[in-house]
């Protein structure tokens, strides 16, 4: 009975170690990212190889105007994307805050009716300078797990530097307050 | 003296992530390469007890690398393991016909990649 605890606790343990290796893969290709442009192809890399998706759109928020720009996208023509759609007025205002937002598969008779999608907020200096939507995952990923959302969450910390360089300051600070959503 | 595996991947991010899972969680050696053509060329050089190589890549794809390092005697027995973002059946049975030994899917999970080098190279 021990022998199978100590099994369990011994994948568990290794899973853990396995996640912290890919969390520190993950940042510092972020990090040493050598150009907007790298940091781009990096954060390409880290939710291909780590997330298990190939669709996937930037989203700058114009704090300005209230709306969002496309940044960049692969896999999708992100300008068909009706983001704040997508989200929901709840979702918009959770990722806004800084909280990131997934949506889960609807199901019907039929079978599936909507994919699983994740809203990640990129933040600097407290807000939400923009937003990566990962919008739909490779066949053989079925769902996000609880290592995921620390990926997430670091990608939510990290990103917002190497992606847009010195105007991440004035995105976040001379653009004014919080954006109505 | 430890085993080398031959990581071959062009993105920076999954060449990093399966450089630290061998050198970290297993005794084996690692060299890289970051396509298909520099993979052969290593694969001559090094002489790897095995070969874990992505798919997709620019220059020379896993498939085609995999073929030519199938044909060449100094190669031809080394285990070859593909990795890739693609789980289709059609495109499996392509890594297979290319003369891989084995197909996994990305995202790569640590553990499993870990049993799947010991399977071959034991601990």
């Amino acid at each position: 009975m021990n022998g199978d605890k100590n099994v369990v606790s011994g994948t568990k343990s290794s899973r853990a170690g396995m996640n912290d290796l890919r969390l520190e893969a993950a940042r510092k290709r972020l990090t040493e990212s050598r150009s907007q442009e790298d940091a781009i192809e990096g954060l390409r890399e880290i939710v291909a190889n780590f997330l298990g998706s190939e669709e996937i759109g930037l989203f700058k928020v114009e704090r300005r105007s209230a709306t969002f720009r496309v940044y960049w996208s692969f896999g999708i023509d992100a300008d068909d994307h009706d983001l704040p759609r997508a989200l929901g007025e709840t979702g918009l205002q959770r990722v806004m805050r800084g909280e990131c937002h997934v949506v889960l598969p609807g199901r019907d008779r039929s079978g599936p009716v909507s994919k699983v999608q994740a809203f990640i907020p990129i933040r600097f200096a407290n807000q939400t300078v923009a937003i990566l939507a990962i919008l739909r995952l490779l066949p053989q990923k079925v769902a996000f797990d609880r290592t995921d959302m620390e990926l997430f969450k670091l990608i939510s910390e990290e990103a917002a530097k190497p992606l847009f360089g010195a105007s991440v300051h004035a995105m976040s600070v001379l653009e004014g307050p919080g954006m109505r959503v | 003296m430890s085993k080398k595996i031959l990581v071959v991947d062009d993105s920076k991010t999954a060449l990093m992530m399966e450089r630290e899972i061998v050198e970290r969680r297993t005794s084996y050696q690692c060299v890289t390469a970051s396509d298909g053509q520099e993979a052969i060329e290593k694969a001559q050089q090094e002489q790897p007890d095995l070969v874990l190589m992505d798919v997709v890549m620019p220059r020379m794809n896993g498939f085609e690398a995999c073929k030519r390092m199938r044909q060449q005697p100094s190669t031809r027995e080394i285990p070859i393991v593909l990795v890739t973002t693609r789980g289709e059946e059609s495109y499996m049975e392509a890594g297979f016909q290319s003369g891989c030994n084995d197909y996994i899917t990305k995202p790569v999970d640590g553990a499993e990649l870990v049993a799947l080098l010991q399977s071959y190279l034991g601990e």
